[in-house]
């Protein structure tokens, strides 16, 4: 390593490869076991090993970024290419969920009453509860540029509060929307339009749970003083999830809350 | 009546009221070198000067840095010592033994279920 002679990181042997992978084997498995057997065991064990696998994966990419500098330009080029490629597959597995929402609504079979929302459906009133949600996200990223700009002039106190706030907009959706699954007058098996809402924003939810995680350990890196004004790609994919996260959603909410209504 | 030289606004500025009535070469024990030109910048209190750094932590990166670059041949998931030992074992155990639970809990589900 110290007579290297190229800029590109030359990464050391690692078992969280092989421990992703039997993750992957025993959630598979762990759920027909469960669905066949009503055992949970196999199914934690998946669950366990996962979250051991990426806290000290993603643990040594932290090591190897701001420790031991391997993340030099070249690399950072890569890891961006990277972040771009996976947030491109994320659009098109949410594409997918269109998809299927628009082919099923522009259409209505007669199964539905060959209307949209189909015949006993009553959906949520998209001015309540998800027009807030929408004000929620676009606030959080506002909040998430707010950070991001404070980080690059070296406003190290105020880039640590925006990055809070934008967290604590993200939790108030997760619990907003808790709430209004709870409440919500349909269910998943409500037919073709439970489906498609639930999968939809469901996933959506998910996402925004993964990305307030990314943020917080965005905020617990800033306040280690693990980013610099010039240096903070993790931070960058952070913004940049949060921001898909959130066009996700305005296009949920103008297509399955507003139109679908 | 004297004046000093402000370094903060630039300008020559009047003296305090007591130097008016106790003009330097009257008091027996002054010093005999013009005291040290203080210029008036906004002067940090030392609460104040720490706070940020106070709530927010010390920062570790310089010896983590120092730490994680040691040229001692052990994998990045391991340069931390015991904590990182532990956790790889567990991993590992869990790895392995999943492994071989999964094998099983699957071998199990492929033999059929009633014999009649």
């Amino acid at each position: 390593m110290a007579h290297q002679a190229h800029a590109y990181h030359m990464v050391d042997p690692s078992p969280w490869p092989l421990t992703g992978a039997v993750a992957a084997l025993l959630l598979t498995s762990g759920l027909a076991v469960w669905f066949h057997f009503k055992s949970m065991t196999l199914l934690v064990m998946g669950l366990l090993l996962m979250i051991l696998t990426m806290i000290q994966w993603w643990r040594d990419i932290i090591r190897e970024g701001t420790f031991q500098g391997h993340h030099t330009p070249p690399v950072q080029k890569g890891l961006r290419y990277g972040m771009i490629l996976f947030i491109t597959s994320e659009v098109f597995f949410f594409l997918g969920f269109f998809w299927a929402f628009y082919h099923s609504s522009l259409a209505p079979t007669p199964e539905l009453g060959g209307v949209w929302p189909p015949t006993g459906i009553t959906p949520l009133n998209p001015f309540e509860v998800p027009l807030l949600n929408t004000a929620v996200l676009l606030a959080s990223g506002v909040t998430v540029t707010w950070a991001h700009h404070s980080l690059m002039e070296g406003k190290r106190v105020e880039a640590t509060q925006a990055l809070t706030l934008t967290i604590i907009l993200g939790f108030y959706f997760t619990a907003l929307q808790a709430m209004e699954y709870y409440e919500a007058p349909f269910t998943i098996a409500d037919g073709v339009y439970g489906t498609t809402f639930f999968v939809a924003t469901g996933f959506h939810g998910l996402h925004v749970i993964i990305g307030s995680t990314f943020l917080v350990v965005c905020l617990l890196r800033q306040i280690m003083y693990h980013f610099t004004s010039s240096h903070h790609f993790g931070f960058e994919a952070a913004a940049w999830y949060w921001h898909f996260v959130d066009v996700v959603w305005l296009f949920l909410y103008v297509s399955i809350y507003w139109w679908g209504s | 009546m004297f004046y000093r030289f402000d370094g903060f606004t630039r300008r020559l500025a009047g003296p305090v009221t007591a130097e008016v009535y106790c003009p330097q070469g009257l008091r027996p024990v002054a010093p005999s070198e013009a005291p040290k030109l203080i210029f008036a910048t906004p002067a940090k209190m030392a609460s104040e000067a720490g706070m940020a750094e106070h709530y927010l932590g010390v920062n570790r990166v310089p010896d983590l840095q120092k730490l994680f670059q040691k040229s001692d041949g052990i994998p990045v998931h391991l340069k931390r010592g015991v904590p990182d030992k532990l956790l790889y074992r567990t991993t590992m155990a869990l790895t392995i033994g999943g492994t071989i639970y999964c094998l099983v809990a699957l071998y199990i589900a492929s033999q059929p279920r009633n014999k009649k």
